[in-house]
């Protein structure tokens, strides 16, 4: 009966969405791949939005959307997809790579605020796995934990006692941090408190209203930190730290 | 001597006269003149009363020296001149001026003048050629003289082409129209072309002259001044005017004038002197707006880098056959008309072990009235380090083509260089073979190319984590993990629960089998008591200490009664009589006596563990 639950749960995982109608996204995909292959860049952004307005996404076809931009020299574009991308697959080097390399063509270069050498290798852990990557190690870590209770318990053994109370402690903390690192990640997948800035030129004001004085000016492809929101104007942040209002329909948040 | 003579002269008779017009109008300039026929100093005029000074004074001197029958006249003119205008009508007086000389002071004599009201056309007509105009010399008149008109005489700037597109040449011609002869051409005002390169077309100087008939009228006319421009954006561009001053020379009729000079009479005589006044007249062309078209951007080519025209296209190299450290020149060649000084040589790209120079240009390029023809030229010095074949890949050149209207792109021929081993160099003569190690070329970097897995695609925002999947598989493991510990706690406590009533029963079983032992006993069946004998002490110790049948073993049982505490010779005792009977039973000796031994052995055995564990 425990198998049959388990390939039940395995089942629901896996195949969340009928496979007869991915068939049809997947062969769009591999359309706008063929596309880009052959140089027609602007048709596989078609067949890769095609597949977006169909309510999916996947790292790979955010970061294929963001190539066929780049190729185009729409480089706004290309950063906001290999942001996408990123978001879904944190550790992927390709992606990375291009963000960079996309990163290059925009004006703005904005000095980051320094980072801690805990902050960083804290960082690097957090997108080793992706959110589900760390929602498969905390279940794996979980069932790790009950096995070294078990033994704990229930062995008659001295030996093997000690050994499952202190694999239990290890995995109990392996347990909060992959739990921790699913959360943080699965926010930062769900929220969409960055965006990247659209407009060629655009000037960033003190207050929400257009008459307001011009603190700075932002270019088309810079990153910027949503903090608050109304109807027309976001509170953004940039990475050096600078604080100011613009308007949204400069911006597209991911 | 000269100043000997000088000295005296002139001395006697040093006068000095005043001439202008005796009759002006209002707002007309004329000019007074007051000549003094010696050298002096401090000249004073005299207020112009009526008049206003426009220009002046400008001082002019000349001397001859004539010399008739052996005795020299030496005559100085001192002209001072004013240039002023009438302000009202009426008679009025210049008042004498005076000039000393030799310290004698000249006056002149006062000059009236009557200034009419209205037509300056009429004074002027009516006044004839000026009394200042003198003869032989060519003095000018002021420029607003009315005597040249516009139909006469007049610039025209004629474009080759009213549109055109950015970068291709327009020539731009000024012509001179005239029915007057015209001498002394000068600019008095250069053209500015903004927004516009520019090219002066040099035809050695010449002015090409030729006739032309205008409205009827026939014109000489003369290309004073050409120029290849190339717009440089689109949009209404416009060429600003060009001003020309010159001179033209106009028929007068004009009065002859009594004399008793007898060459006089004859150059007055009407039908040798027509009277030809030179007159200065500045000439400003007309502006032009030329409509300069953008490029279109449909068609574009990648390689396309300005060139508009009509071109021809060529790249060659000198040997396709060389060795390594030999140097080879690749030749590009663009020849044709259009904006050839300003576009850029199409690069060809060279295999990366090549050294490539820095290209020398050349350029030949002639401007003339149809644009700009001419050829230019890059040559690449290259020379090959590594030995092999290489290709040199085609060079794309491509242009725009305005008369067409569409672009053009050429192609050179690919082409390929085989390249020997060469000598000297970097060859190492015998021991180690080493080449000169080189790290990795990059020849180009590039966004890393797309990702083919579209297995990964899932609807937005759906994650395992936090997904009812999740939590069900978590429960599951809890669940699995809270069953595992139940069953695992039921076995258990079934086994005791075994243990115990084996432990409870052992007594009895062992008191029945003793009691069938007694039985064979007093039978004398020796085979079946020994074994009944044998199945009670193992039958009960297993049963009694919980051991299974599988594990039961002499040292097994003496492990388990020492693990339950009882001492070491009880334990001995209960294993001496398991050895005693298991080697009595399969090696039968003298009966009687050793089953009743046996037997009571055994008895006291069972009897001792049964009390020891009532002990403890």
């Amino acid at each position: 009966m425990k198998a049959v639950i388990l390939l039940l749960m395995l089942g629901m995982v896996n195949g969340c969405f009928a496979q007869s109608e991915t068939a049809s996204y997947h062969e769009w995909m591999n359309e706008g791949n063929t596309a880009y292959n052959d140089g027609d860049f602007e048709l596989a952004v078609a067949k890769y939005n095609q597949v977006m307005e169909a309510g999916l996404e996947s790292a790979p076809l955010y970061f294929n959307t963001g190539n066929a931009y780049y190729k185009m020299k729409d480089f706004p574009h290309a950063i906001l997809f290999y942001e996408k991308a990123l978001k879904l697959d944190p550790g992927n080097e390709d992606i990375r790579t291009n963000l960079e390399i996309a990163n290059k063509a925009v004006v703005d270069k904005i000095e980051q605020l320094p980072q801690s050498f805990i902050a960083r290798w804290w960082d690097s852990l957090k997108t080793l796995f992706p959110v589900d990557g760390w929602a498969w190690v905390s279940v794996i870590a979980f069932a790790l934990v009950l096995l070294s209770l078990f033994a704990f318990l229930m062995s008659r053994r001295m030996g093997l006692r000690k050994t499952g109370f202190f694999a239990g402690i290890l995995f109990i903390v392996v347990l909060a941090l992959s739990l921790f690192f699913a959360i943080q990640n699965y926010q930062d997948a769900r929220h969409k408190d960055e965006a990247i800035v659209m407009t060629s030129t655009v000037m960033v004001k003190s207050s929400p209203s257009v008459s307001s004085v011009d603190l700075f000016v932002l270019h088309e492809g810079a990153k910027v930190r949503i903090l608050d929101a109304n109807e027309e104007w976001n509170k953004i942040k940039i990475a050096n730290g600078s604080v100011g209002w613009i308007q949204i329909k400069d911006i597209a948040a991911f | 001597m000269a100043l000997l003579v000088l000295g005296g002269a002139y001395a006697q008779d040093a006068t000095l006269k005043v001439s202008a017009k005796r009759q002006v109008s209002v707002g007309e300039q004329f000019r007074v003149a007051f000549e003094a026929n010696a050298d002096g100093k401090k000249f004073s005029a005299p207020s112009f009363e009526g008049f206003s000074v426009v220009g002046g004074p400008f001082n002019s001197t000349s001397s001859s020296v004539q010399i008739v029958n052996g005795s020299m006249t030496r005559s100085v003119s001192n002209t001072y001149t004013y240039v002023l205008r009438a302000e009202k009508e009426g008679n009025f007086t210049i008042g004498p001026a005076s000039y000393v000389v030799d310290g004698n002071k000249v006056e002149s004599e006062p000059f009236s003048i009557t200034v009419v009201p209205g037509d300056p056309n009429a004074g002027a007509s009516a006044q004839g050629p000026s009394q200042g105009s003198q003869q032989g010399s060519s003095s000018t008149h002021n420029t607003d003289d009315p005597q040249v008109s516009g139909k006469d005489l007049f610039l025209k700037l004629i474009p080759s082409k009213r549109s055109a597109y950015v970068g291709e040449p327009v020539v731009l011609t000024y012509k001179l129209y005239t029915r007057l002869p015209v001498s002394q051409l000068s600019v008095s005002k250069m053209p500015s072309y903004a927004g516009f390169w520019m090219k002066e077309i040099n035809d050695n100087g010449n002015i090409r002259q030729s006739s032309e008939v205008v409205n009827g009228i026939e014109y000489s006319t003369a290309e004073v001044k050409k120029v290849v421009v190339i717009p440089q954006k689109s949009g209404k561009l416009t060429v600003e005017p060009m001003g020309i001053d010159c001179i033209a020379q106009i028929q007068t009729q004009r009065q002859p004038r009594h004399s008793n000079d007898p060459f006089d009479i004859f150059f007055n005589d009407p039908f040798f002197n027509r009277g030809y006044t030179n007159v200065q007249k500045t000439l400003t062309s007309s502006t032009v707006s030329l409509d300069v078209k953008a490029l279109p951007v449909d068609g574009k080519p990648d390689s396309f880098s300005g060139a508009v025209g009509n071109y021809n296209f060529s790249a060659a190299i000198d040997r396709t056959e060389l060795s390594t450290n030999e140097a080879a020149t690749f030749t590009v060649t663009v020849s044709g008309s259009g904006n050839l000084e300003l576009l850029n040589m199409p690069a060809p790209v060279f295999p990366p072990d090549f050294e490539v120079y820095d290209p020398k240009l050349s350029s030949s390029v002639d401007a003339n009235s149809n644009g700009m023809n001419g050829t230019k030229k890059a040559e690449y010095l290259v020379i090959p380090r590594r030995a092999g074949n290489f290709s040199i890949p085609a060079v794309e050149f491509s242009f725009f083509n305005p008369a067409k209207g569409q672009y053009v792109t050429l192609h050179s021929a690919p082409m390929e260089l085989s390249v020997a081993k060469g000598t000297g160099g970097d060859s190492n003569e015998g021991g180690v073979y080493a080449t000169t190690q080189e790290g990795i070329k990059y020849l180009g970097s590039d966004i890393r190319h797309i990702m083919t897995d579209s297995s990964s695609l899932r609807p937005v925002n759906t994650h395992f984590f936090a997904s009812m999947a999740y939590f069900v598989v978590m429960a599951a493991l809890l669940l699995l993990f809270i069953l595992a510990l139940i069953i695992v706690r039921k076995r258990r406590l079934y086994k005791q629960d075994v243990v115990l009533v084996r432990n409870r029963q052992a007594t009895k079983v062992a008191k029945g089998r003793l009691k069938n032992a007694h039985g064979f006993l007093k039978a004398g069946d020796q085979n079946h008591f020994y074994e009944e004998m044998s199945q009670a002490l193992w039958g009960y110790i297993s049963d009694k200490l919980g051991i299974e049948r599988s594990v039961l073993s002499m040292d097994s049982v003496k492990q388990a009664m020492m693990a339950k505490g009882m001492d070491e010779a009880l334990s001995d005792q209960f294993v001496d009589t398991l050895n005693t009977c298991e080697f009595a039973r399969f090696a039968p000796g003298d009966a009687a006596s050793k089953m009743e031994d046996l037997y009571n052995k055994g008895l006291n055995a069972i009897m001792s563990v049964e009390n020891a564990e009532v002990r403890i």
